[in-house]
């Protein structure tokens, strides 16, 4: 698609990405090779286990370089790679400004689940800083446990508590992949609608890597649908997952 | 009880330490977290001094130290004197001779650290320095405990390095273990049996002290 096309009666994505990666060597590796550009604010990003949306989202962040591709984030270049050779642009991760959960909330094992939060926090003056956990903590639930150990958490409330980290350092844009999958379906609405309004305030676009459907339905305005490492449709939810209802199918068996 | 000895063997150990920690920590994180393919062979250099003889490390030290080579030759013209048979002779030779006991906790704990913890402080803003200082360190504190006593009690604990390099030149080189052969030369055993049972104590005191903090569960 030229940039003409797709800037026509359209604000310019915030997200173009084309990435060309193999996994392992030879016949096991597996190739991931996807290409598309986001304009919604809030995309969902669909697709069997093991069909490359968490390698898609952790090439976004900075954390995996792939053999070849480019990354524009807001309309900056933030990788380019052309193949077998190195990068002529990669920003890293710590500068890219990406509010990234992965599956596995990672909270640092040391650290109270308020000083998990204000991890990026660290300049900030101690009154300001402690405003803002607080802030993000009761936006995500998770105030009655701010003094506790994340060892102590369980799964759902781990996951509330990666979030307000990843909020709480200010990104430019918010990559969650399966943030609420240890949460059960009124938790996870309230949650969803709670970030989602959090992040229209501030104007940031959202990816979601999401198994669950309900999530599609619920605020989600484009649906890229991914298998085997290829993007094989992208559009309205609805129309685009009824067009790909053998898929889901597979992936509800 | 020589005393000069028991002071000079502390001293000895806690600089040692000092030093070890200063350079493996570095080194440590290189070798954990590095990409280059030089660290096969660095860590196979660094790990020699488990499996070669002291004698053989103090005697290369003792020549590469000495007026023989162009190293030895620029110390000497830089301290004003010989490195061998001195007391930081001896530093040099119980750092290189202890560096695999300070080493080797290190590279295995920060190792352990979880990939996906640094991964996450990359996406809060921190660079591979900031990472290491504020995650990968504070999960390896145990790793950092477990290396100065070993890195301690090794030194505390060493021979063949210390007579080849230093001698056995009483409050300057002569350290306890080397007091105790000594006293056994002279079948003074009494005075070596006292000069022993200090250098157990010692030594049992300092893993007393590692392995209390491992079984209260302090290893994460």
């Amino acid at each position: 698609m030229s940039d003409a096309q797709s800037n026509f009666g359209k604000p310019a994505p915030w997200l173009e990405l084309s990435v060309d990666h193999r996994f392992g060597r030879e016949r096991s590796s597996f190739h991931l090779a996807a290409e598309f550009s986001l304009h919604a604010e809030r995309t969902l990003l669909f697709g069997p286990s093991g069909s490359g949306k968490s390698s898609l989202l952790r090439v976004i962040a900075g954390l995996l370089t792939p053999d070849a591709g480019r990354v524009v984030l807001r309309g900056d270049v933030v990788f380019s790679r052309t193949a077998k050779q190195r990068p002529q642009r990669n920003i890293p991760a710590h500068h890219r400004r990406i509010g990234f959960v992965a599956q596995n909330p990672a909270l640092f094992p040391d650290r109270s689940v308020a000083e998990n939060v204000a991890y990026s926090l660290g300049r900030t003056a101690r009154a300001a800083a402690s405003a803002r956990v607080a802030d993000l903590l009761a936006l995500t639930g998770a105030s009655s446990v701010a003094r506790q150990m994340p060892r102590e958490l369980s799964g759902g409330q781990k996951q509330r508590v990666a979030i307000a980290r990843a909020l709480a350092a200010s990104p430019c844009a918010l990559l969650l992949d399966e943030p609420f999958s240890a949460l059960d379906a009124a938790a996870r609405r309230e949650l969803a609608a709670n970030v989602d309004a959090w992040a229209r305030q501030r104007g940031i676009p959202v990816l979601t890597v999401s198994h669950n459907l309900e999530d599609a339905f619920a605020g989600c305005e484009e649906v890229v649908v991914i298998r085997e490492g290829r993007v094989v449709a992208q559009g309205e939810p609805r129309a685009t997952l009824h067009a790909e209802r053998d898929l889901l199918l597979d992936a509800l068996r | 009880m020589d005393v000069a000895a028991l002071w000079l063997t502390l001293r000895l150990a806690l600089v040692t330490t000092a030093v070890l920690l200063a350079i493996s920590v570095p080194l440590a994180c290189w070798l954990a977290f590095g990409r280059s393919r030089l660290r096969t062979p660095v860590q196979a250099v660094c790990a020699l001094p488990i499996v070669l003889p002291p004698t053989v490390l103090g005697f290369y030290l003792l020549v590469a130290l000495g007026p023989q080579t162009s190293l030895g030759r620029a110390i000497t013209h830089w301290l004003g004197h010989p490195l061998a048979f001195s007391f930081s002779g001896l530093v040099v030779g119980s750092v290189i001779y202890s560096l695999p006991f300070a080493l080797q906790p290190l590279v295995a704990g920060l190792g352990a650290v979880d990939h996906s913890l640094l991964d996450a402080a990359a996406t809060l803003g921190s660079g591979p320095v900031m990472r290491i200082v504020r995650v990968a360190l504070p999960l390896s504190r145990s790793s950092l405990i477990a290396a100065s006593v070993l890195a301690f009690a090794h030194t505390v604990g060493e021979f063949g390095v210390v007579l080849m390099i230093g001698g056995n030149l009483p409050g300057t080189t002569r350290t306890l273990s080397i007091a105790l052969y000594d006293q056994v030369q002279d079948f003074n055993y009494a005075q070596a049996n006292r000069t022993a049972l200090v250098l157990l104590a010692v030594c049992f005191t300092a893993l007393i002290a590692l392995y209390s903090r491992r079984s209260r569960g302090e290893l994460v």
